[in-house]
């Protein structure tokens, strides 16, 4: 039933069903446990190994292995990789106990601890030494757990790739999108347990079913196969009329794939469908159809079929693929260089701010914005950048390896990138957002009546600078000769150079225009609504206010 | 299918809100029974903020347009409107299998599904896509491509779409009033059905509907819809305008644009001189006419500047020209600033002739409600070019598609 083209040297399988062993080392690994346990969805025994007897105690996995018994008298590990390796070093015998006899062996660990990063390479290494096949299911901390705790989660992952079969890894950050951002954090770590779950169990189902179309180990490898490759993981169950497509429809929504645009820069892509004994051809081959519009030709697509009994009348799609972190990172930086910007404020330093100024992007159509504004703006976008990485590897000088916070700087970056992808059509909001939290703007705020509205001074006493101001209010009696005559005049000539000068300033964004977007002076009735940026003007000031504002310059 | 049906338009304007109710006969002609209009407060630039005064205002139209009509008003086809209201055209290519050479309905689907498949803005969602035509083997302008012999075939389409939750909060203003929202409508593509012919459409012709809150257009080229959008800036602009240059009172602002609005500043004395008075006959700004007057100029031409910069790579095929409509069609020389700019032949126009009170319901400004009845029509004999996506329209769309031919 599975293909062992690479491990030849692994027992030849006997008939009878596969048996599958799934173990969860430390909380994160005896979380998914639990939710396996009470899913009952996967034929498998089920192991959760642990330091911390409280845990084990709590968990629902039917065998419960406490590790380094005499050595940690039942206390955690307490984010210590050490403690945890040593914990497992000595608990080994019964590691090996309990993972005898199985042919797959499925480890869960949350990286980052103590118990996951120090143990589970320790025991994928006992796992091998038995003979099975070891897949590691992995998950990355999330940003905001520390510098510290993804070092340790980078070590943990470099121990494990050389000793597991495959592994596939998630990235918490990623999976935080599961969830509104309004729930809580345990519904955060709820929804990755159960995304983990279910790639388990459509993983073992891969493996283990007689598949019509066979997917094996190799396939699952080789679309894992990318260095350093975080996994991009879709699961879709769906039944009733339009089954194939809706499962595929909530496969492609998984968050991991990005609504499948992720999809577009992987090598290989498995894609594996399961149905009951009565899926057709028909829903199969919509559902590949469907899928090679969503990768380019050159990818490599994995097919595989199986009938599981155990669905009825569903129809479940999978989809595994990985991408290289690199490779991740730079699809982020290109997509949404531009976007980056309005999330460089959060971060302390003052140098990113200017680029927050020029960042509010024109509601315009995309297509009509100059291609050097463009440029200038990555660029700009592209420095913020690179002094945030700079003051983020300051900030850690003390962190050992440079790529630490290398890969700090990616994650953060991709979860910009996936919030971003919401606010893109937000702009004026961002914008607003902007008005209320840079200080600078609350200083032009104060400076600018003095600029644009001297209107009333003007009435008053008629200004010699203020020449084209005097029109709009002329009290035309008072009014001596010489100031109402060039008083309409500059409006008058440039009725004819409108075109030039309104066409000149949407072509070419004037550096000043911005003043426009911060203050609230001359946007009149408009001053709580958002403004109606235009190239970085905002066009609820009055037309013939912005005109001569220019015409002063 | 075989009787009159009666719909009711509602759109809620930032000026204005406005329900018509009209009567839909079998050979397809309209009868408008009546219309309730309220003034709109609470309305800005097209969107919706504060519901309550809408919803008071709301009130206020539809039972005008109850008694008027005699209809008791239950479902109402709305029109939207709002600077989140972008579009698209995308096409879709679908290669037909090896064994087959003739198009079949689901093959039309099929390259329909790849059409409508288009990145959009997470947050959007989809308000119209509308067929624009099919391409079999590279011949365009096919408009039923089942049955034919081909290789290939594309379906092209427009796609309208909305931020998601702005959408809602209208149909959710509507629906506490309590009314049932039928259909959500793009305002320019109600308003286009009633303003253009279909001459106008296959030659070429760019409706912009110029409202107080926004200036929403549709461009059609050779009888299909191009381009479709929505500029945030109206009449309501031009007031401010007006406001802030006399340091008058909005209202006051609003009234003198109404009556003494034009744009055509050269044709004015330069000492001639507009006094703005308030209710009690107290003067409370002066302006020179021609001032006011090239305020309006500059504003307007900015707003079509920024209309035209959208439909850029259209506006050599206008043959029909511009068609404006909307309240601020009916400012003065309004035309002649819109020739300035696109260089074409410029027509202010209302609604084609309905039967009913027609003479009121010629005046541009209620171009989109009775629209919004045509499109009401339209979408219910399923003209193939206006198959409606709007999430609410989709179960009538899903029963009709069960009926063959129909």
């Amino acid at each position: 039933m599975v293909e062992y083209h690479r491990h030849s040297d692994a027992p030849a399988i006997s008939q009878g069903p596969i048996s599958i062993a799934i173990i969860g080392v430390g909380g994160a690994g005896s979380n998914v446990l639990d939710r396996i346990t009470l899913d009952r969805t996967l034929d498998a025994s089920l192991v959760c190994m642990h330091t911390d007897v409280r845990v084990l105690g709590h968990a629902m996995a039917p065998t419960k292995l406490q590790l380094g018994t005499e050595l940690m008298r039942g206390v955690g590990a307490g984010g210590d990789p050490d403690l945890g390796r040593e914990a497992a070093l000595f608990s080994r015998d019964v590691i090996r106990q309990n993972l005898a006899g199985h042919q797959i062996i499925f480890i869960c660990a949350g990286l980052g601890g103590g118990t996951g990063s120090g143990a589970a390479p320790v025991i994928a290494e006992i796992a091998k030494s038995t003979g099975a096949l070891v897949l590691v299911v992995a998950t990355m901390p999330f940003s905001f757990e520390g510098r510290r705790r993804i070092t340790q989660a980078e070590e943990a992952l470099e121990l494990l790739q050389k000793r597991a079969d495959a592994l596939i890894l998630f990235e918490n950050n990623r999976m935080g999108e599961l969830i509104l951002p309004k729930d809580g954090i345990q519904k955060a770590f709820g929804a990755a347990d159960q995304l983990i779950s279910q790639s388990l169990r459509a993983v073992s189902t891969m493996i283990s079913t007689p598949g019509l179309v066979k997917l094996g180990l190799d396939d699952l490898t080789s679309a894992l196969s990318s260095s350093n490759g975080r996994c991009l993981f879709g699961f879709g169950e769906a039944k009733g009329q339009n089954r194939g497509a809706e499962a595929l429809k909530k496969a492609l929504k998984s968050p991991l794939i990005d609504q499948g645009r992720l999809l577009h820069h992987t090598k290989n892509l498995l894609v594996h469908v399961a149905g009951g004994e009565g899926m057709t051809l028909v829903e199969v081959e919509g559902i590949m159809k469907q899928i090679g519009r969503n990768v380019p030709d050159h990818t490599q697509i994995l097919f595989g079929v199986a009938v599981e009994p155990k669905l009825g009348d569903a129809v479940a799609v999978t989809l595994i693929s990985s991408l290289g972190a690199e490779a991740l990172q730079s699809y982020s930086q290109a997509q949404t260089a531009i976007r980056l910007e309005p999330e460089v404020p959060a971060s302390n330093e003052p140098a990113p701010k200017p680029a927050a100024k020029t960042s509010a992007p024109p509601p315009l159509p995309r297509s009509s914005e100059p291609e050097e504004g463009d440029a200038s703006k990555a660029k700009t976008a592209a420095d913020a950048f690179d002094l945030f990485a700079a003051s983020a590897a300051s900030a850690v000088a003390t962190a050992p390896v440079a790529t630490s916070v290398f890969k700090e700087v990616t994650t953060e970056v991709t979860h910009v990138i996936e919030r971003s992808v919401r606010v893109d059509a937000e702009i004026p909001d961002e914008v607003t957002f902007e008005e209320s939290e840079t200080p600078e703007a609350a200083e032009e705020n104060e400076v600018e009546p003095e600029v644009v509205a001297p209107m009333a001074e003007t009435t008053s006493v008629p200004l010699p600078t203020a020449r084209p101001q005097a029109a709009p209010v002329v009290t035309a009696r008072e009014r001596s000769e010489p100031q109402a005559e060039p008083a309409p005049a500059p409006a008058r000539h440039t009725g004819g150079l409108l075109a030039n000068v309104i066409g000149g300033s949407s072509s070419a964004a004037t550096p000043d225009s911005d003043m426009f977007q911060a203050g609230d002076e001359g946007r009149g009735r408009f001053k709580n609504t958002e403004p109606s940026l235009v190239e970085g003007e905002d066009l609820d000031v009055p037309t013939w206010m912005r005109l001569k504002k220019k015409l002063s310059r | 299918m075989a009787k009159t049906t009666i719909y009711a338009g509602l759109e809620i304007g930032t000026h204005k809100i406005c329900v018509v109710v009209g009567e839909a006969k079998r050979d397809g002609s309209i009868k408008i029974l009546g219309v309730g209009e309220a003034a709109s407060r609470g309305v800005r630039k097209g969107e919706i903020v504060d519901f309550d005064k809408v919803q008071t205002c709301l009130n206020d139209a539809l039972v005008r347009a109850e008694d008027r009509s005699d209809v008791m008003i239950r479902n109402v086809f709305l029109g939207v409107s709002g600077a989140h209201i972008e579009s698209l055209n995308n096409i879709g290519r679908y290669r037909l299998p090896e064994d087959q050479t003739e198009i079949t309905e689901d093959d039309v689907e099929e390259a329909k599904e790849i059409a409508r498949n288009v990145n959009v803005p997470q947050q959007n969602v989809f308000l119209h896509s509308m067929t624009r035509q099919y391409i079999v083997d590279g011949q365009e302008a096919v408009r039923q491509p089942i049955g034919r012999e081909a290789r290939f075939l594309e379906a092209d389409y427009h796609i309208i779409h909305g931020v998601r939750g702005r959408i809602q909060n209208a149909i959710r203003c509507v629906r506490e009033i309590p009314l049932e929202v039928e259909d959500v409508v793009f305002n320019p593509i109600a308003a286009a059905q009633v303003v253009l012919s279909r001459e106008a459409k296959n030659q070429g012709a760019l409706m912009i509907d110029f409202g107080a809150g926004t200036a929403d257009f549709v461009l059609y080229r050779d009888g299909m819809l191009t381009a479709s959008g929505c500029i945030p800036l109206g009449g309501d602009h031009m007031t401010n305008d007006i406001a802030m240059a006399l340091q008058i009172p909005n209202g006051r602002a609003e009234k003198v644009k109404v009556e003494e609005g034009s744009t055509l500043y050269q044709d004015v004395d330069s000492g001639d001189v507009l006094r703005v008075e308030d209710d009690t006959g107290h003067v409370i700004g002066e302006i020179e006419r021609a001032f006011m007057y090239e305020i309006l100029y500059l504003r307007a031409q900015e707003i079509f500047d920024q209309v035209k910069v959208r439909c850029e790579a259209h506006i050599g095929h206008l043959g029909a020209g511009i068609y404006l409509t909307g309240g601020v069609s009916l400012l003065k020389g309004i035309d002649a600033v819109a020739r300035d700019v696109f260089g074409v032949k410029v027509t202010k126009v209302g609604s084609a002739p309905v039967s009913g009170v027609t003479s009121t319901f010629e005046n541009p400004k209620y171009s989109t409600p009775i629209g919004l009845i045509r499109y009401a029509q339209i979408l219910d004999s399923e003209k193939p070019f206006l198959s409606p996506l709007a999430r609410l329209s989709r179960k009538v769309s899903e029963m009709l598609s069960v009926i063959p031919f129909s």
